[in-house]
Parts: structure tokens; sequence; C-alpha cells
């Protein structure tokens, strides 16, 4: 079942995600296309016309999609500020979207160890209640030797379950689109946290009197694992560090912007001093008497003012987020499963640091953009035409720059983590996954040695 | 301490259980000789399943010795393994395999293997009916399960057996049958220790009897010789002593 489940999932969300990449190729083309075939124009007319920064799906998105549905993978840059990322599967849907997700990282993580239990609690206390235990023990078969020959039968199934997961990983890496190291620690984060299931099934079969009491006991401990305690982690991360809500974000971005400056209302402090320098500076006594576009001056201004508020802000709420993120590490080292999250999501690049790379560079993208529009608008579009051409028409027809330049605007890359630096993030994850195993193997040890008075 | 002959293949002596302010074993002393069935005879509560433990090194004794064979299960209890076969009053086999698959399992746990036809000749020893040796074991009777199990033992070629209560729940043709098997086994060499509760079963099967009580022999008599006429008066006075 798990078997055909995976199979699903892999499947699935490998067509989706090539349907997504193909999708995302269109859009990003034709969103290039749009901002590159405007017409002559106004700069300021172009920074409000916008272009799009589109994430391109990872390849192991197709394994686990990690908080891509959530955050979105397009964002729209536009002159004064900052947009999030838009388009994510749960944003544009209902609720049921984020409970209906079926990945392959979803079933190997919660599906997998579940059936795994249902497979192997009886293992070792079925053999206890039926007296085989005592024959096999006393026929010269070792504790060790049964709880290895158990592990090994357990172990075969979890491989069949992990199969269609190890294709799909072996495929992308084959095509080129997933780094033999990431690809790699995924499979083996995957792999270690299976073995870990199985070890601890054999173990706890192994420990209690009968197979309804393991069965019991596994199902309670798997329950903690893959659901009470990234629960409550989210919740002791969310209590402990407060994230801003959008709106409060909104309203308090906008209470700071009102705090700054209008660069419109000419008897405003800081754009009068800014005013009163900038004459200064080129020896004039008027803007009309400067040698760039005033206007120009005042976007550029303006722009950098915003873009540090809002950095500020975007800084502020990402801080939030490590600080819940950190408060999560520490509470899911109680929890393998959370550990194998965070590995699964770090290599597959659906992390919530990849995010923020993603967002990095937008902002930096549409800075630069946004900006160099506006020293466009400072150099090439004279003041006397800019405050005219609203009036005048061939004021408007002077102050349009030519379509030249959007076509020379590069275009809008997201460049991949280097692979290294992608495993050396997801390298404490798989840490706690191995020492999980090591502690469950070395119980298991310990339980081997005591089996032999466990069948009296 | 008694020094054991060298036709002796079961030695305890002064064996010594506890758990706790409750003593178990109390000085257990037996010897079971090649060629020999010894009945160890007792009632609830006079320590047989503790004794038969401390022989098959479940659990350590406080003090006391034990040798099987030579070996000292304390010391090597995989080897005092090797040397014994128990067959325990319920026989557990895994019921979705044959017969012959059950031997072949358990033989290989000990790290051996025969070929078909020796398994076929330990079959027909222990007289398990031919068509029943490829049947899955689910639907075998007790006795069916005790030759399945004598069968191993045999294919291991222990030298020493246990057997648990052999006799209890088989019918009298059943009993005889066993009887006639053991007697077969311990005409080949085999010492074997029966531990039971039954006095009539044990009488017809032992050589000897030992009387177990309160966790040690208070007496020990020949089965097959003239004092076999004083069993009656021993068992009543066994009967008598034990506990309510």
């Amino acid at each position: 079942m798990v078997l055909l489940l995976t199979v699903a999932a892999a499947v699935a969300s490998s067509a989706y995600y090539r349907d997504q990449g193909a999708l995302r190729e269109r859009m990003e083309a034709q969103a290039n296309a749009d901002f590159t075939q405007q017409p002559d124009r106004h700069p300021h007319r172009v920074v409000h016309f916008g272009h799009f920064a589109m994430r391109p799906p990872s390849g192991l998105a197709a394994m686990d999609p990690g908080v891509e549905p959530f955050t979105g993978v397009m964002v729209y840059l536009e002159g004064h500020r900052q947009n999030s990322a838009n388009f994510g599967d749960a944003r544009q849907s209902s609720l049921l979207v984020r409970f209906g997700q079926l990945s392959p990282a979803f079933v190997l993580q919660a599906v997998a160890p579940l059936l795994l239990i249902f497979l192997g609690a009886g293992m070792v206390a079925r053999e206890r209640e039926r007296g085989t235990l005592r024959q096999m023990m006393l026929a010269g078969a070792s504790g060790g030797d049964l709880m290895i020959g158990k592990m090994l039968a357990l172990g075969a199934a979890a491989a069949v379950m992990a199969t269609p997961a190890v294709l799909l990983v072996g495929n992308l890496g084959l095509n080129g689109q997933v780094a033999a190291i990431t690809g790699g620690m995924m499979l083996m984060g995957y792999g270690a946290y299976l073995v870990f299931w199985v070890v601890l099934t054999v173990l706890v079969s192994a420990l209690t009197p009968g197979a309804r009491p393991a069965l019991v006991l596994l199902t309670a401990l798997w329950a903690l694992s893959v659901v009470v305690v990234p629960r409550v982690a989210a919740e002791a991360g969310a209590g402990l560090t407060q994230l801003a809500t959008r709106l409060e974000n909104d309203v308090a971005i906008q209470r700071d912007l009102r705090d700054m400056g209008d660069s419109h209302d000419p008897d405003d402090p800081y754009f009068d001093a800014f005013k009163r320098t900038t004459l200064k500076q080129y020896g004039v006594a008027r803007v009309e008497d400067l040698p760039v576009n005033y206007r120009g001056l005042l976007g550029i201004e303006g722009e950098r003012m915003t873009a540090s508020l809002f950095n500020r802000y975007a800084a502020q709420n990402f801080a939030a987020m490590a600080d819940q993120s950190r408060t999560m590490d520490l509470v899911s080292a109680i929890s393998p499963t959370v550990a194998l999250r965070r590995l699964s999501m770090t290599t597959a690049g659906t992390d919530l640091a990849t995010y923020r790379r993603f967002i990095d560079e937008a902002e930096r993208y549409r800075y630069e953009l946004v900006q160099r529009l506006n020293r466009m608008q400072a150099e090439s579009v004279t003041f006397k035409d800019d405050a005219a051409k609203s009036n005048d028409a061939a004021a408007e027809a002077r102050s349009r720059v030519s379509a030249d330049n959007w076509r020379a605007t590069p275009a809008f890359r997201f460049p991949q983590e280097p692979a290294a630096e992608t495993a050396a993030r997801a390298t404490p994850s798989l840490v706690v996954i191995l020492v999980w195993l090591a502690l469950a193997a070395g119980f298991a040890g310990l339980a081997a040695s005591r089996l032999q008075r466990v069948a009296r | 301490m008694a020094e054991p002959s060298a036709d002796v293949l079961l030695q305890v002596n002064d064996l010594r259980v506890s758990y706790g302010d409750r003593v178990v074993l109390d000085g257990l002393s037996l010897s079971v000789r090649k060629a020999e069935i010894y009945g160890l005879l007792g009632g609830n509560g006079a320590g047989k399943s503790t004794a038969l433990q401390a022989l098959l090194g479940l659990l350590k004794p406080q003090s006391g010795s034990i040798d099987i064979a030579g070996v000292d299960p304390r010391d090597r209890p995989d080897l005092a393994r090797e040397r014994i076969a128990y067959i325990p009053e319920n026989v557990a086999l895994y019921d979705h395999l044959s017969a012959k698959e059950n031997v072949s399992y358990f033989l290989s746990l000990s790290g051996g293997s025969r070929t078909t036809a020796e398994l076929e000749a330990a079959f027909g020893a222990v007289g398990l009916a031919r068509d029943a040796w490829g049947q899955r074991v689910a639907g075998f009777s007790k006795g069916m399960r005790q030759k399945t199990a004598i069968a191993i033992a045999i294919l291991r070629r222990a030298p020493v057996l246990l057997m648990d209560e052999p006799t209890s729940g088989l019918d009298p043709g059943a009993a005889a049958d066993f009887n006639a098997l053991c007697g077969r086994l311990r005409g080949e060499g085999a010492a074997i220790l029966v531990v039971s509760h039954d006095l009539l079963g044990v009488v017809d099967l032992a050589d000897r009897i030992g009387f177990l009580d309160q966790g040690r022999i208070v007496a020990e008599v020949s089965a097959k010789g003239p004092e076999r006429f004083d069993l009656r008066a021993l068992h009543d006075r066994f009967a008598r002593a034990r506990p309510a």
C-alpha cells in the first residue's frame, strides 16, 4: 500500500513539477517579453509597469515541495514597495490543499513509519507469545542474530517503500537536475530515518511482553514524533517569538512611511532639507537649474529610504522566523521526523532559507531596476519636460526614453545555491537523525543481550 | 560435591536459587547417566520450572554447579545448549510451516543442516506418519508436535534431553508411543531428564525418580526395581508435604 502511495506521489509530484517548470518558464518568458517590448516610455511609468521575478522549481521539489506551496514562487517587482512571493498553491486554493498535499516526502516521513510499525510490532513479541522465541534461543540462535534477522526483514519492506523515491532522485540526478551530494544526502537522511524506525520497531517488539502492547507503544511513539512534537515545536516557536501579521506589518510600515516624509509635499521637513542639500551640492538656487532632473533624484532618494524601511521590516520578520526555527530545532531534537523534514526541505531547496534567499535576490534585482529607472529619469528626462508632461504633448513625448533601454535590462536570474553549502546546511539535521539511529541501535544491542533472559 | 562419573551426562550439585527472600531451589542435586531416563517429580511450586531454567542456562543460580556433558551452562551457555535438547510441555512450532520446514529451520539456527534422507530417517525414528512430514503443523496434535521436536533433538545429536511434562494431555495410546520412543532414545545412549508432576506417567517411563520438594530432592528411588512398590507411599508422603 505504501509502495503504491509512494509511486503515486512520486509520479504525480514529478509530473506536477515538470508542468510547473514549463509553466514558470513560459510565464518568465512572457514577463520578460512584456517588459522588454514596452514602447518608448517615461521611466517612472516603467517603474510602475513592474516586472516579475520567477523562482525556477528545484529538481527535488518533486520529492519535497516544502514551504513552496505556502510561500509562492513569483514576486511582482515594482517601485516603492516590496512584495512577498505569490502564486503558491496554498495561497491560491482552499485550505484543503494544505492537508491534501501528497508528496513522496510526506509518504516516507509519516506513512511509511506507521506501516513499518504495523508490520513489525509483533515480530519478536509474537515469537514470545507463541513460545518460539525460547525454542529459537535454545536451538542456538543468539538474541543479536534474531534481532538482526528481524531488522533485515523489516528493512527489506522499508527498502521497497523507499524505492520509488530513490528512483525519482536518481533519475533527477542522472538528468543533471540534482547535484550528487544533495541528492545523496537526502537519500541518506531518508534511509537513516527509515532504518531508525525499523530498529525502534524491533527493539520495542523485543522489550514488550506481547504484540498488542508493542503496537500500542509504537503507535504512541509515532504520534509523538510525527504529529505531536512538530506541532508543539511550531507552537513553542510561535509562542516564544511573536511574528507580526501581514496587517500589523502593513500598518507599521505605513506609519513609518508617514513619519519618514513625503517627497511630494513641498513643506515636508526631510525632503525640504534634501532639496537644500542637493541645490547646495550643485551650487544652484532652484531645482530647475540643476543639471539633472530633480524628480529623478527624489525618486532615487525616496526609493533608497523606502527600501531601507522595507528591508528593516523584512529583516525583522526573517529574524523572528529564524528565532522560531531555532526554537523548533531545540524542541525537534526529540523527534527525528522534524530533523528529517528540515534535511529534506533543505536538500530539496524548498526550505525557508532558500525562500528568504529568493526574496533577497528578488529585492536586490528590484532595487537595482528601480534605481536604474530613477537614474534614467534624472539623467535623460529634463525637469521642465517632466513637470509639463501632463499638459504638454510635446513635453510628454520628449520625456519618453528609448525602448532600447528596456531591452538592455538584464532578466532576473535566481542563482542555485552551491551544492556544498546546501549540504553543509543540511548536515546538522542528518547528525540528529544519525544520533537517534545510534541510540536506537545501542538500545537494540542491549535488548538483544537480554533477550535470552526475556525468553524465560 | 560429587565427582561426575564417566557415564554421567547431566550432573547437578547443590544448586541454590532464590528470588529475594523466597528460596526456590535449596541445594538441588541430581545426576542422569548415559542411557538413563530420570524422572524429576514435583508438585506446583516445588521448583521444577526453576530447575529447568537453570539447566537451560536461562537463569544463573546463586550457587552450586551444573555439568552438561562436560560443559557448565553458566560459563558456556551456547555450548551447553548444543549438548542439550529441550522438549517443552507445549512444543512451539511455526504453524504456517510444514514439519520438515520447521525441523530444517530450527536446525539452521544451531548452524546445522541435514540431508532429506536424514530428516526422513529422524521422522521415521520418532514414528511421525509419513503423510504428516510435508503437512503444515497447524493441525498437529500435541503428540505429533512432540515427535517433531524430538526429531529435531535427534538430528541435533544432543546427548542430553530435557522434557517438560511430556505425557500431560496425551491419550494412553500416544503416551505409550511416546514412552516407546524415549526407550529407543535411551537405547541409543541419550540421557533423558523428564520433569513432571504425574507420578504414574513417570513410573512407566523413568529408570530413576527423584522427588522434588521445596527446592531439593527429598527422596530418590529406582522405578524399575523392587523399590517401585514403595512409590505409592512416597507419593502419599510427597502429596501431603505439598502446599495446598
